[in-house]
């Protein structure tokens, strides 16, 4: 039970950090960005490619996560221009549209080109014991890297003058304008940043089970669970959502089995949606 | 200071106003008189960027700021409170007021200012802006706008939805601030208040101006009084 909720945790924390980018970007632009999986995967397999190719994997990472971030700042410059055109229903729309013509084409293309490519960090070194249970080092690494970001985040938009200023479009984009912030440098930044984050999550993701070129739904699909459960726009209840999705997982796959996790998932968002339409921390529109 | 000429402005390729021309002097009160619409609110969004302009020019400062993106226009030194606010709900007192500086890091000097036109948004600096009471977040909107130090302030319905006695207290925060030479444009309904503080006026009927003049010559014109003033 214990090494369920600790193990929980560590998935939580990874889960928030993919929740995050999702809500953000859904904030900021009502945009619920449907290729956000498909941006982290290619974070994931640009890294295997350059570590077969011989690179250290510090290099490795750095590199793919800049290619994440350059392809979020990418599309949010070109093919979210006449998404954010439109408002209302519409923009909401067009941009799942677009965005899931984006996932199908990345999914495409890394499937053709790279069918059996997946990527697993093998962190050497002991298991470590921590309050009576063994946790595998790749695991205490993704969880140590997924809490150092996530308060990173948290400090950013809580203190920063330019988080403050992408909080303020979040809550009212005309006032924000009036104070002088640019809605659409916000908006192409929180872009780039998710898609980083997502990349990010999917190469803790490797530190303890390899991930696969084929699982950008999957991530896309745990980031919507989680921005539903945490309200949208909210940075703190991404993760609150996450932690407590992570510890439902694996309690689920412990006790009942791995087959019945995804339906317990979609259970808590329903659940999410029924009892509380906002979100954990979301606030009703 | 202001330059408005052959400004029409609407929405969905609607014309609103037609053919405005006004100016605003440095240090001068100036008062848009109009009932509820007749234009104001699309004229003051079309100059400050939020709405879009059909033809006509508007000069800030002798630089042409015609549908510039509201940011710029604001980071210009143009600042303007709408009637809805636009505060940040979920964001204190302090947090809004910082981000009226944006994007420089707010001046200590401005900020005691504000806080000493306004001692209840000292009192409140940790409150949510959304739980406040109405004339607490008029207060808020108009120091949000102060913070950024602008030169021009415009202000759409400064007393909409406040009691008699707050609409009174938030005019005498202009008079302060008139007096320290800031230079003002309000739109106003309730116009015995805006009278008294202002300088000249324009009245505005369906879109056009329709008078102007001193504040002096306004208050005596019998049709103003008759529309504005509840006077037979």
């Amino acid at each position: 039970m214990k090494a369920a909720v600790l193990d929980g945790l560590v998935l939580g924390l990874q889960f928030g950090l993919l929740g995050v980018g999702l809500t953000l970007v859904y904030g900021l632009g009502g945009v619920l960005n449907l290729a956000h999986g498909a941006l982290a995967v290619v974070a994931a397999t640009v890294v295997a490619l350059l570590m077969d190719a011989g690179l250290p994997a510090g290099a490795g990472v750095a590199a793919g996560l800049a290619v994440a971030g350059a392809l979020g700042l990418l599309i949010d410059s070109t093919l979210m221009r006449p998404v954010y055109r439109q408002t209302g229903e519409e923009r909401v729309l067009l941009g799942l549209l677009l965005t899931l013509g984006v996932a199908f084409m990345i999914d495409g293309f890394l499937v053709w080109r790279f069918p059996l490519r997946g990527l697993s960090l093998n962190i050497g070194g002991e298991a470590i014991s921590i309050l009576g249970v063994r946790m595998r080092s790749g695991s205490l690494l993704a969880s140590v890297v997924s809490i150092l970001v996530g308060v990173l985040l948290v400090v950013f938009f809580r203190w920063s003058r330019m988080g403050r200023a992408i909080r303020s479009v979040i809550q009212d984009e005309e006032g924000a304008q009036l104070v002088g912030v640019n809605p659409v440098a916000a908006r192409r930044l929180i872009f780039g940043l998710s898609a980083v984050l997502a990349g990010l999550v999917a190469i803790t993701r490797s530190m303890t089970s390899p991930v696969q070129v084929t699982a950008g739904i999957d991530f896309t699909i745990l980031a919507l669970i989680v921005t539903v459960v945490g309200g949208l726009g909210s940075v703190l209840g991404a993760f609150l959502a996450g932690i407590l999705l992570g510890i439902v997982n694996t309690i689920s796959s412990f006790y009942i089995g791995t087959y019945i996790t995804t339906i317990m998932l979609l259970l808590a968002a329903a659940l999410t949606i029924l009892f509380r339409p906002a979100g954990l921390l979301g606030r009703r529109r | 200071m202001l330059e408005v000429s052959g400004l029409s402005a609407g929405y969905h390729g609607e014309d609103v106003v037609h053919e405005i021309d006004f100016s605003v002097a440095s240090g001068e009160a100036v008062i848009i008189i109009g009932s509820n619409g007749a234009g104001k609110t699309t004229l003051f969004r079309a100059i400050c960027g939020l709405g879009p302009v059909s033809t006509g020019t508007v000069t800030f400062e002798g630089k042409s700021i015609t549908a510039m993106p509201v940011h710029k226009i604001s980071r210009s030194g143009l600042a303007y409170v709408p009637a809805e606010r636009h505060l940040f709900p979920q964001m204190s007192v302090g947090e809004n007021l910082g981000l009226g500086a944006f994007p420089r890091a707010p001046d200590p000097a401005t900020l005691k200012f504000v806080l000493d036109l306004f001692p209840r948004l000292a009192e409140r600096q940790n409150q949510h802006a959304g739980t406040m009471s109405g004339g607490e977040q008029q207060m808020l909107a108009v120091g949000r706008a102060l913070m950024s130090r602008p030169r021009l302030l415009m202000l759409d319905e400064p007393s909409t939805g406040l009691a008699p006695k707050l609409a009174q207290e938030a005019y005498a925060a202009l008079e302060v601030l008139r007096r320290r030479g800031m230079t003002l444009l309000i739109a106003e309904q309730q116009v015995p208040l805006a009278l008294k503080l202002a300088d000249r006026g324009y009245v505005v009927e369906n879109g056009r101006i329709h008078k102007t003049g001193t504040t002096e010559m306004l208050a005596n014109d019998p049709d103003v009084r008759r529309a504005y003033l509840g006077v037979a």
